[in-house]
């Protein structure tokens, strides 16, 4: 008969004999994979709209006077001084009046005897994708801000802002939540395999006498870390799977959520996820190993 | 089988339970070992399984310095040897049937393989209606026969014995030297320590008496 099958049947009777910190354990590791990866979604998710955000950032630096060609010769000059831009569009007086009146559509009658020039003319400035991070882009604007002849630069600050500071809130709870699904998996399945080994001892013992191979002793103790990592992460994933469904049923339509085009982990993070959770158990299983498995 | 070269074991606050012993055991032997309580007699076979390190000395099993082996190697000499210890060392939340099941488990058999061999050595010892029972819930006897059953479970090359018969009847000491003669006959060496002189008296067997940690006498049985 052979060895896998064997050890197989010993983590059978290990895990008959303790099911309940077993299945303690267990529950621990999937809650925290739930925890984890929630809040991990999350995070992707606002990643990703941040990502369509930028995508459509523009600042609108609104001028005092209509520019001169030599002027706007000038003022693009000025602002690649500062960066580089993906593009710079000048609208003029005529051509905001324009594009106010068809966004309004069939009201655009309102404007009937309001003259062509009362929109202030402006400069639509692209930045570059690098430029990222709210910082740099508050830099940017105060930069243009300054330019000679601006009235004042316009970008949804306050919706940046908040953005911002949203997704550094997510980053802080993504790693906090990171770091107890490391220290549930690794402590708790340590604590529920020195549980067993200790529980076992004269068993253990006696498996040397009889001439049991230290691999035949340990990998009993290896595979139940394994399984505790990867029915865990399973069942976690799952049950985070399961609760993305309801939300997506319930909450998409016209709304804020639609904005986020919220969408599940892609395959190869999922499996990224359940092979840490494996990693994890499994180093918390070998330490208890190597502490009390005395061979 | 056996060779020991000047073997001597002392435990701590100066006690000697064995002083330069030499012995060697041919493989096939049936050997037995006797001398008074705390003569060393225990103390010799936990030697020979690699229970205990020499303090001095040598000792080879089976071509192999024992207490060089490290490792898989110990582990596979070990599954040959088989040991019944004076304490039988049983799993006592464990049913009988399973206490004899690990010799051969850690050596990946068969479980029909096993089933059938457990069933047969307790046929062997009169133990059938014990099968399914926890050996904590056995009387002495009992256990010391199970311990017996898993020391030959896994045809080892070498059996060692230690004070087999200590609990049992006539009739059940007789079943049991049955198996041990039965094994012997099989190839495998055996060594008995005992104090049971009926067991040594009825063969030709090498016969040797430790006192205090020494050897007093090697001697044969006496054949009837
Ligand atoms: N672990 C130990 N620590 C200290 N002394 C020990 C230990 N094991 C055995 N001894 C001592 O070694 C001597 C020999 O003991 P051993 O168990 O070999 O005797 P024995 O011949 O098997 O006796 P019995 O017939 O009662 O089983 C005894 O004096 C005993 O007290
Ligand atoms: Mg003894």
């Amino acid at each position: 008969m052979n060895f896998w099958f064997a050890v197989f049947r010993q983590t059978g009777r290990n895990l008959r004999q303790t099911w309940t910190s077993q299945f303690m354990t267990f529950l621990t590791v999937s809650l925290s994979v739930l925890i984890f990866a929630f809040f991990y979604l999350i995070y992707t998710n606002m990643l990703g709209a941040g990502d369509r955000l930028s995508d459509d950032l523009r600042l609108i630096v609104y001028l005092e006077d209509e520019p001169g060609p030599q002027m706007q010769e000038q003022l693009r000059r000025k602002i690649q001084n500062f960066d580089d831009v993906e593009d710079i569009h000048f609208i003029s007086k005529e051509e905001a009046y324009q594009r106010f009146a068809m966004q309004l559509g069939e009201n655009s009658d309102v404007l009937q005897d309001m003259p062509t020039n009362f929109l202030p003319a402006s400069i639509e400035v692209v930045p570059l994708k690098s430029l990222r991070g709210y910082n740099q882009i508050k830099l940017f604007s105060e930069y243009l801000a300054n330019l000679p002849g601006t009235e004042k630069v316009q970008y949804g600050q306050e919706w940046v802002e908040r953005f911002y500071y949203f997704t550094r809130l997510l980053t802080i709870v993504v790693f906090l939540s990171g770091t107890l699904l490391i220290l549930t998996a690794t402590f708790m399945v340590a604590y529920t395999i020195r549980l067993t080994i200790m529980g076992r001892q004269d068993e253990l013992e006696l498996l040397k006498l009889v001439g049991a191979t230290n691999s035949y002793i340990r990998m009993p103790f290896l595979i139940e870390g394994i399984l505790q990592g990867f029915m865990g992460s399973i069942i976690g994933l799952s049950a985070l799977y399961g609760l993305f469904q309801w939300i997506t049923a319930h909450f998409t339509g016209p709304g804020l959520l639609s904005l986020f085009q919220f969408s599940f982990f892609p395959p190869g993070v999922i499996f990224l996820i359940i092979m840490s959770s494996i990693c994890l158990c499994s180093i918390g299983s070998y330490t208890s190993i190597r502490k009390f498995l005395r061979i | 089988m056996i060779e020991m070269i000047k073997v001597s074991r002392t435990y701590d606050p100066n006690i000697t339970a064995l002083s330069d012993i030499s012995l060697s055991i041919a493989t096939g032997e049936m050997f037995f070992l006797i001398g008074r309580s705390g003569a060393g007699k225990t103390t010799l076979l936990k030697l020979i399984c690699n229970m205990e390190t020499p303090s001095n000395g040598l000792i080879e099993v089976a071509g192999y310095n024992i207490n060089k082996l490290k490792g898989k190697d110990l582990a596979h000499l070990r599954q040959k040897i088989g040991v019944a210890y004076q304490d039988f060392k049983l799993l006592s939340n464990r049913t009988v049937a399973e206490n004899i099941a690990i010799a051969m488990e850690v050596s990946y058999k068969n479980p029909r393989t096993i089933r059938h061999r457990v069933r047969d050595l307790l046929d062997q010892l009169q133990l059938v209606d014990k099968h399914d029972t926890l050996t904590g819930e056995l009387s002495r006897g009992e256990q010391q026969r199970v311990a017996l059953a898993r020391s030959v479970a896994n045809s080892p090359r070498l059996i060692l014995v230690d004070e087999p018969t200590g609990n049992l009847d006539a009739s059940t000491t007789r079943r049991v030297m049955e198996l041990l003669t039965r094994s012997n006959k099989a190839g495998a060496t055996i060594v008995i320590a005992t104090h049971d002189d009926s067991i040594y008296q009825q063969g030709n067997h090498r016969i040797m008496e430790l006192r205090d940690g020494n050897i007093h006498s090697l001697t044969r049985g006496s054949l009837k």
